[in-house]
């Protein structure tokens, strides 16, 4: 078909092209002067709070959408992850509070997270329910569950302030201009990276990261080759929420406060994490890039806001990640879903 | 030695059917042994219970002399028997490696890791073995259906299969490919491996077996060196006939010509021919057959006149007017029925009730419908109408299809056909799985049709039912119409050799052919120049 070779070339390098002319266009206009709005624009894109806000944005998200890869690619759609980001971050703060301890606090999220995540294993993979309803119940239980514990420990939707993870520098590498950013940010900002490449490696090259795929694929096929496809996805999803729960800590335990109100602090986040996946191609380090290209049109928004740059509304920029991914799949449709995803496996079953 | 494969006495019940009946079946180590026969003659159940899928209500299996018992897949792949399914279990964005190595993954670094640098070796040894030229890293999804067919057999050989059962290998591949699976086979078994294919198609079955063992109704009706028998033998073999039917059937009274088709030539989704060159007439108050084993292009045939599937060459007529653009709507309601061959996939939605199914094919139109509303009170009234009148049981119009019979999700697909008032109904093996009771109910019916005037295109295996209900009979092979015989008259002999595509020693063509009016000078015989 013309339309696909279309799509595929054509398409792509017309938007690329235009997107690198545009940055060009702004860096020479901002070079040249400096005191428009181009310049002030160039000069935000480049500090190096910029990527430090975009790397403390992309922690929960970037660890959510991991967690999404593993359960999708399994076959089984989590569209709970904004749920379990919030269980996770009130869990962390509630069991640092008791604890005393920020890991401890960490380990909880972990553990709340991974707990709800096996109630939803259970329930789509044992009795069958629909994947995206069960998804939705455990954000609403999420949702109502985190603000209301919150209320009855502290009278309020948000707790009381905790101890944060803090930062880790490294020195001198900190001081590189703009990518010192990379070196002087919380332990989850580093543990995400590494997660990510571990992420790809389980994927890819492990036997288990075999089986997740096949899983997804044609799970009759893994089965038929003597392999419990049940299990496999059971675990693809507990390690969903293992990873979503090391979003939410982080999320939380970064500022040392969970605030309940209406979406609470987590606000959408799980929600982006799957546009980013989907965006990523089920690729961990897509995943990644495109979530720090969110995070940064986040991080870049506040600071707009902050220094009144153009006036761009700011929930008009909350919808950048959603129209990008329309736009993206409409023009490219490069994301291929697993064929199995969604559907319920069943030994015998024809 | 002993054989490789025995199963002895191996009967099989589901309930209420037989589908294996004290089935012996021996296969002599290194050798192409073909099951052969019909569909639903119980060749697959067979297999299934020789693979571990099924456990056989009586009788045993034993593989080298040794009795077995397998209770799955797991232990008769571990007994070295491996099947490669009809629709393929692979992953289609995997790698041809990746596919073949699943589950059983070479590792390294303490069994975490796959040491995909082994299994790509192991699988280019192992390819490389047997002469198949596949590439490692391609993957599933980039390859032809043929690779990928040679991809399942090297996954089972991979897992150490000395048995190895096909299900309908042939089914899904281009002629070329058919070729060059016979080559690999005959590679196969030079190396010591023992081959079993199901088909229904017996030229296959002559061409690349030593061995062939006939299947139908569930029993082996007989088991032959491929050498010391021939096409006719086996085409009698597959359909031949149980009980003879009797038919209480009046002479017709044949009346204007309702259908007419016109050198149709089809193609299947592989683009090969299927369907050539065929020309007939199908008269008011006649029944016209169509006998033939399967497979021999009667089902493109019957979808090209119907309007599911576009011919390639030639027209068809109905009633006097060219419809080969009409739409299947528009010849349903023009007065064509059909009773399509597979009930549960063309026939009904199994998941709506009889009410639903009753109006299925004028749902859009009064009197079911006005204004785009489903006047769901008049077709509640039809669909009960239908299952009185057609003895559908239980009478309940609230079920859901797939909680009928087989016989009786039938009779109410026959029931809504008829009640459309048709002037032609065009049946495809309208018994098929169906009980002697509903079959015979069946029969009746489209003898009633006829005797008012309908026009019926019959096409059936069963031969004692096509011949026994047409009033004029052709016979296909290999998407040709053979000749049209007049079923009184023909002697089976005769029958078996049109149907293996053979003209009987100093046979004559009938004239009947095309030829609905005898004087009509255009419509000349229909075999063509066949020689």
């Amino acid at each position: 078909m013309s339309s696909d070779s279309f799509g595929d070339l054509s398409w792509r390098r017309v938007v690329g092209g235009a997107a690198v002319l545009g940055l060009a266009v702004l860096a020479v206009a901002g070079v040249v002067a400096p005191e428009s709005d181009a310049g002030r624009l160039l000069d935000i894109l480049t500090a190096q709070t910029t990527l430090a806000a975009t790397l403390r944005l992309s922690v929960p998200i970037a660890f959510a959408a991991l967690g999404g890869i593993f359960a999708e690619k399994s076959g089984v759609i989590n569209i709970g992850l904004e749920g379990l980001l919030i269980i996770a971050a009130f869990t962390g703060v509630y069991l640092t509070d008791v604890t005393g301890s920020v890991w401890m606090g960490v380990l909880g999220g972990v553990v709340a997270s991974t707990v709800l995540a096996a109630l939803f294993a259970v329930v789509c993979i044992e009795f069958r329910a629909d994947q995206v309803i069960a998804g939705l119940a455990v954000w609403l239980i999420a949702l109502g569950l985190a603000p209301f514990a919150s209320q009855v420990v502290y009278g309020g939707p948000n707790t009381t302030s905790v101890e944060t993870v803090g930062t880790l520098t490294i020195p001198l590498l900190s001081r590189i201009p703009f990518f010192g950013a990379l070196f002087d940010a919380t332990p989850f900002v580093y543990l995400m990276f590494v997660a990510v490449a571990l992420s790809w490696y389980t994927i890819n090259r492990t036997t288990f990261g075999r089986w997740v795929r096949a899983s997804g694929e044609n799970p009759k096929a893994l089965d038929t080759a003597g392999v419990d496809v049940q299990r496999v996805r059971y675990a693809a999803v507990l390690l969903s929420g293992v990873l979503a729960g090391v979003g939410g800590a982080a999320l939380s335990l970064s500022l040392g406060q969970f605030t309940g109100n209406g979406a609470t602090m987590v606000n959408g986040k799980g929600f982006i994490a799957i546009v980013a996946y989907l965006f990523g191609n089920y690729n961990p380090v897509g995943a990644l890039l495109s979530t720090m290209l969110f995070a940064g049109l986040d991080a870049l928004q506040l600071t707009l806001q902050a220094r009144d740059v153009f006036a761009v509304p700011k929930p008009l920029v909350r919808t950048i990640p959603y129209v990008t991914v329309i736009v993206v799949l409409a023009l490219f449709g490069r994301t291929r879903t697993p064929e199995a995803a969604g559907d319920h496996y069943e030994s015998g079953d024809d | 030695m002993p054989p490789a494969v025995r199963l002895d006495g191996i009967t099989k019940r589901f309930p209420g059917v037989v589908a294996n009946d004290d089935v012996d079946l021996t296969v002599e180590a290194g050798t192409v042994h073909a099951l052969l026969g019909e569909n639903g003659a119980g060749k697959t159940t067979l297999m299934n219970v020789l693979y571990g899928l099924y456990e056989p209500t009586e009788g045993t299996v034993s593989l080298d002399g040794e009795a077995r018992e397998f209770d799955s897949p797991r232990d008769a792949i571990d007994a070295g028997v491996g099947m490669i399914h009809q629709h393929f279990m692979l992953v289609d964005p995997m790698t041809v490696a990746e596919n073949i190595t699943l589950g059983n993954e070479p590792r390294k670094w303490g069994g975490l890791a796959v040491d995909r640098e082994r299994a790509r070796e192991e699988v280019t040894d192992l390819s490389g073995r047997y002469g198949f030229d596949v590439d490692p890293d391609a993957r599933i999804e980039d390859v032809s259906v043929g690779v990928q067919q040679r991809v399942e057999i090297l996954k089972a050989l991979y897992r150490g299969a000395d048995v190895l059962i096909l299900d309908e290998p042939t089914a899904v591949l281009t002629p070329q490919e058919v070729e060059e699976l016979f080559t690999v086979l005959e590679e196969l078994t030079a190396q010591g491996k023992t081959i079993i294919f199901i088909t229904h198609k017996l030229g296959e079955a002559l061409e690349a077996a030593d061995e062939v063992t006939v299947l139908r109704n569930g029993k082996n009706v007989g088991s032959l060196p491929t050498a010391e028998t021939d096409r006719e033998e086996l085409a009698t073999l597959m359909v031949g006939r149980e009980v003879l039917m009797q038919f209480d059937k009046s002479p017709a009274s044949p009346g204007e010509t309702v259908l007419s088709v016109r050198d149709v030539g089809v193609e299947d989704e592989r683009g090969v021919d299927v369907v050539r060159d065929v020309s007939f007439d199908v008269r008011e108050g006649e029944v016209f057959g169509i006998a033939g084993v399967d497979g021999n292009g009667q089902s493109e045939l019957v979808e090209a006149v119907t309007g599911l599937r576009e011919q390639t060459e030639g027209s068809v007529s109905f009633e006097g007017q060219q419809i080969d653009d009409w739409s299947r709507r528009r010849r349903i309601r023009e007065g064509m029925a059909y009773i399509p061959e597979d009930r549960q996939e063309r026939g009904l939605v199994m998941e709506f009730d009889l009410v639903e199914n009753a109006i299925l094919g004028s749902q859009h139109r009064e009197p079911f419908a006005e204004g785009g509303r489903i006047d769901w009170k008049r077709s509640r009234q039809h669909a009960e109408d239908v299952i009185e009148r057609y003895d559908v049981r239980p009478p309940n119009a609230d079920a859901e299809a797939h909680s009928f019979s087989g016989g009786n999700q039938q009779k109410f697909i026959v029931g809504r056909e008829f009640e459309r008032d048709p002037s032609l109904v065009v049946a495809t093996h309208p018994t098929r799985g169906v009980d002697i009771g509903s079959t015979e109910f069946i029969h009746e019916r489209l003898l009633d049709l006829r005797d008012d005037g309908r026009g019926v295109l019959l096409v059936s295996s069963k031969l004692d039912e096509v011949q026994g209900l047409s009033d004029r009979l052709g016979v296909m092979y290999e998407g040709e119409l053979m000749d049209v015989v007049d079923p009184e008259t023909v002697t089976e002999e005769e029958l078996g050799l049109l149907m293996a595509g053979e003209y009987p020693d100093s046979y004559e063509r009938a004239a009947l052919a095309a030829d609905a009016s005898a004087d009509d000078a255009t419509n000349t015989n229909v075999a063509g120049e066949r020689s």
